[in-house]
């Protein structure tokens, strides 16, 4: 019987596909053009999303709150050595650190915010070793051999810091790491996940993801799911708007996918060097104080650079400039005289933020 | 810190500067460790003490501790029950290993003149582990055992793997995993004539050294070609000997590597047990025979049995499999705790613990609560004896089968059925000895008539075998065959009256895991299909009163993504996005079912500016939760977004459930 199941199931899947692949080639397609939609003001639609009204908001939070009786359970899974795995549509990420933060307070708790980009694995895994330390040199005076070497961890191998983590000791001491989007954009590629799975077995590590993608298990193979993570999963819907997950994403109707919001180039900008971050600022203020121009021209961003002594030469100018066209923070346009000007495709009141923020 | 996070009851998250920061940020410390309660032998005496004198948190803490407890107790037991197992089939091959690893080091080293063979040659002594078995997972528990045990007959010994054979690192990388697994150190820069050199010094000198590669076929070829070459280029100095896995035959070495490296090997074979042979002896230690007190009812049995045959192949989600259904089991199951004090306590004084357990559980045993006059040290005494009684006729059974290849897998789950014990007793109100002397006097198997075909079929076949059994002497056939039928009735006597399986044994909810449900959503979360359902069928979850009874039809009160997910179910694999907006447009659009007659009143001329600006509000709110809708598809990775070539519509990936 249950193969008979497996085989309506997998008929049924083929032809799905093959029906939409008719469609497709049928006359019925549509031709309609994205840009026949009447999309209004970027500024307006991006107010507008972070006004959306929620909807089921009660439904939403008795939800939630429905969790909550299964956490003693959770907790007891984490404790016998079990990875969590949360999925489900909807953002777990409050979900998550609700229960990190009621049940899991006799570990110490690392957050991981996978959905952002660019994330240095390294640096979590030595956080992780500092926070093990702290707790054994807390519960004891003399926490073990290792404690002769004192090389501080951030300059330690990721061998060594591994090494540390599953070193065994007599006493009970756990870090757990909250992965939200384990699958995200920041830990997709298989080397993280690699050293994820080898995070997850560690002795002392206990670990708790998410997952969105409907994709996600395609990451692990068999010894990554059978013996390092060791998952238990745990279907959590949650219909809780993904509002933080999403905020890097391009919105869909935004022209030409292209535009960055504030907060994106913040994050972008606060990766580079300060002589960048200073160069940027130079830009963005000429363009606040003159807002009916096409923008600033690029002899004069040298020539301001140049008095401030950020850069030293046009070589140096451009090399940032070539940083931040990539990052697509500046743009360049010809004005009336048919001088190339740079400019920021933010609105003022974008930029202020994004001057006061760097300026912290 | 902890006060910061955001409570999960509040959508949208208090947005205090704090939490905004962490959101924006790679990693943060939630919190660190406070000195709470923490689980500890106290508890038990704690509960010795005054059970009945404790505040309910109190109680619930300690309770959870004592299952913790017996949890770690049991587990341990399977753990280390199941390991031993795998350690002993793998005994002889290991021995044999070990002592051709001490042969090919003395030709290495003993005879300085003349100088023997493969010396004179570069010539590696290689040694190939067949281990039949394509899945790598399930080997390297084996290999490291391996390891281990060369180790403690003073071997030096690197256990490597393919992926220390990258392309990404080449040859430097897996030097630097050999030297640190040697001399215990990360170098900057790995070089063989530092390993020369630990060798020759501090007494290193004297003892084989054995490099291990789990899985030879999987490792990049011209990596693991330039390291073989290397090893033998330094063999006068340091004598290595290689022991490398191979899953399918003994071609793959010459499949992968080159003739000139081929030459350098001077190789020698040895076989491992199969998967099947190593899957019944797990199933005889950790189920049949109990080593720690856990057992599975049947159905669970049954998952067990096809997870491991249809889904996965391997004895490592076995054994996973196995670990969660014991976790569940002591975290779901209130008199579990119980199973630990079994273990922990085997005399008298364990009464008096089962007796102050019983009473703090009390509130907890629904399921029990028509039966608290039993005694319940009692019915575990008995539920230990009738467990023993089981686990001997399966063993039987099983003994009898062997000759047949019939599996104790599937002997296993047919024995727990509680169906064939019930249908066996009801047939036969009489006592036993009756019973007895009317199966001796017929010929066939009464047996085989009474179980249904369908049901007891391997137990059937075993008692078929066993009366069917020749002896290969011909004298002796007309003996043989009385005393194969007098077997015969013996089978058949052990399964009717004494095979009880657990299930129908009184107080099995202490030791018996049996919630299937429960164990495969926890092992194989089917992402693909449950967040698609959770789009098209939210309302199961979400339980509103607003969007139950709207059928496939999509209707304003649902959320955005599932009125877009379920709009996209009608396109073919490529969806246009303006036709796609369009209909999301009417559909927001219409007025809520409660709200809908203010709407109507409303245009009044003296108003119009106002609509118009609220038409406009309400175009850019709907364009905004399009927006917001195709970006949580995006994150599901149900659609894949435009292509520059493409830029009109979006990707269907997932075509049904």
């Amino acid at each position: 019987m249950e193969m008979n199941d497996g085989d309506n199931e997998e008929f049924g899947l083929s032809r799905n596909y093959f029906l939409a692949k008719e469609l497709r080639g049928s006359g019925k397609r549509s031709h309609s053009k994205l840009s026949d939609i009447d999309v209004v003001d970027e500024q307006e639609l991006i107010a507008a999303v972070s006004k959306i009204e929620p909807k089921h908001e009660k439904e939403v939070k008795e939800l939630m709150n429905s969790y909550k009786s299964s956490y003693p359970e959770w907790a007891f899974e984490l404790r016998c050595g079990l990875g969590l795995l949360m999925y489900g549509f909807g953002s777990k990420k409050a979900l998550l650190e609700d229960f990190a933060s009621t049940s899991l307070t006799e570990y110490s708790v690392v957050v991981v915010n996978g959905y952002l980009p660019g994330i240095n694995i390294k640096q979590v895994v030595a956080a992780l070793a500092e926070l093990l330390w702290d707790q054994l040199k807390s519960k004891r005076k003399n926490p073990g051999s290792s404690s002769k070497v004192q090389q501080p961890f951030s300059s330690r191998s990721m061998d060594d810091l591994l090494a540390f983590l599953d070193e065994e000791r007599k006493n009970e001491c756990f870090v757990c790491v909250v992965i939200h989007n384990i699958d995200g954009p920041g830990l997709r590629d298989s080397e993280t996940q690699q050293i994820l799975a080898r995070v997850a077995s560690c002795s002392h590590i206990r670990m708790v993801a998410s997952i969105d993608h409907v994709n996600a298990p395609l990451l692990w193979d068999k010894k990554m799911v059978h013996t390092q993570f060791n998952w238990c999963w745990h279907h959590v819907p949650t219909f809780a708007p993904y509002k933080i997950e999403g905020m890097l994403i391009p919105l869909i109707l935004a022209h030409g996918n292209t535009t960055q919001s504030a907060k994106s180039a913040t994050i972008v900008l606060q990766s580079l060097t300060s002589n960048a971050q200073s160069v940027f600022k130079v830009l963005a203020e000429y363009q606040l104080s003159h807002s009916n121009e096409e923008g600033m021209p690029v002899d004069n961003l040298y020539a301001s650079c140049r008095e401030r002594f950020l850069v030293s030469s046009q070589l140096t100018l451009n090399s940032h400039l070539t940083e931040f066209k990539d990052h697509e923070l500046v743009k360049t346009k010809r004005n009336s005289d048919g001088q190339d000007c740079l400019h920021v495709p933010l609105t003022n009141e974008a930029l202020e933020k994004l001057i006061a923020e760097l300026s912290q | 810190m902890a006060h910061s996070s955001a409570s999960a009851g509040d959508s949208p998250p208090p947005s205090s500067p704090d939490t905004t920061q962490n959101n924006l940020q790679h990693f943060f410390v939630l919190h660190k460790a406070s000195e709470k309660l923490t689980c500890s032998g106290k508890a038990r005496k704690r509960l010795d003490l005054s059970p009945t004198k404790l505040k309910p948190e109190k109680k619930e803490w300690d309770e959870r501790c004592l299952r913790m407890e017996a949890f770690q107790l049991v587990w341990s037991g399977i753990d280390s029950t199941i390991k031993d197992v795998l350690r002993n089939m793998n005994a002889r091959v290991f021995n044999d290993i070990h002592s051709w690893v001490r042969d090919s080091f003395n030709t290495n080293t003993i005879k300085p003149f003349p100088p023997p063979s493969p010396i004179v040659t570069h010539q590696l002594f290689t040694a190939f582990l067949l281990t039949k078995n394509m899945e790598f997972v399930d080997d390297f528990l084996t290999f490291q055992e391996l390891g281990l045990f060369l180790k403690s007959h003073g071997c030096h010994v690197a256990n490597l793997s393919s992926s220390d054979f990258s392309p990404n690192n080449g040859i430097a990388g897996c030097l630097t995993r050999l030297l640190r697994q040697f001399l215990m150190r990360t170098f900057d820069a790995a070089d063989m004539s530092i390993l020369a050199s630990w060798y020759s010094h501090q007494g290193n000198y004297g003892s084989p050294v054995v490099v291990i590669i789990n899985d030879m076929e999987r490792c990049c070829g011209p990596v693991l070609s330039d390291f073989i070459l290397m090893l033998s280029e330094w063999i006068v100095k340091i004598p290595v000997i290689l022991i490398m896995g191979v899953a399918t035959t003994l071609d793959a070495p010459s499949n992968i590597l080159p003739s000139n490296v081929l030459k350098k090997l001077c190789p020698c074979k040895f076989t491992l047990g199969s998967p099947a042979e190593r899957m019944d002896a797990v199933v005889e230690a950790a189920l049949v025979r109990q080593c720690s007190g856990f057992a599975v009812g049947q159905k669970v049995a049954i998952f067990l049995r096809n997870y491991f045959l249809n889904q996965d192949g391997t004895l490592t989600s076995f054994f996973r499999a196995l670990k969660i259904a014991c976790v569940q089991h002591f975290s779901t199951e209130p008199l579990s705790f119980m199973l630990g004090q079994l273990l922990a306590k085997e005399d008298s004084k364990s009464e008096k613990v089962v007796k102050g357990a019983s009473e703090i559980l009390l509130h907890a045993r629904d399921q029990m609560a028509e039966q608290t006059d039993i005694p319940i040290a009692h019915c575990l005494t008995e539920l230990k004896r009738l467990q023993m009684v089981w686990s001997s006729i399966v063993l039987c059974l099983y003994e009898a089968g062997k000759c047949g290849k019939i599996q104790l897998l599937d002997l296993f789950c047919e024995t727990l059925d509680p169906d064939i014990y019930t249908s066996l007793a009801s047939d036969n109100p009489t006592g036993i000895g009756e019973s007895l002397a009317t199966s001796l006097s017929s010929d066939h198997c009464m047996l085989e008539q009474d179980l249904s075909f369908r049901k007891g079929q391997t137990i059937c076949q075993v008692v078929r075998k066993v009366r069917r059994h020749t002896s290969h002497s011909p004298v002796k056939i007309g003996k043989s065959q009385s005393i194969n039928g007098k077997a015969a009735i013996l089978v058949d006597c052990m399964v009717r009256y004494f095979m009880r399986p657990i299930e129908c044994i009184q107080c099995h909810e202490i030791v018996c895991f049996r919630n299937v449900e429960k164990l495969q959503s926890a092992l194989i979360g089917d992402s693909r299909k449950r967040i698609q359902v959770d789009l098209l069928e939210f309302h199961k979850i979400l339980r509103c009163s607003c969007c139950s009874r709207s059928g496939n039809i999509p209707l304003s009160s649902m959320p955005d993504t599932s009125i877009v997910y379920t709009l996209a179910q009608e396109h073919g694999d490529l969806i246009n996005l303006h036709d796609w907006f369009q209909s999301f447009k009417t559909i927001a659009s219409q007025p809520r079912r409660k709200g809908g007659c203010k709407l109507k009143q409303s245009p009044l001329p003296k108003r119009r500016k106002e609509v118009n600006e609220s038409e406009n509000k309400s175009e850019a709110s709907i364009q905004a939760r399009f927006c917001r809708a195709i970006t949580e598809l995006q994150i599901t990775g149900l659609i894949r977004m435009p292509s520059k070539k493409r830029r009109d519509s979006v990707q269907r990936v997932a075509f049904g459930l």
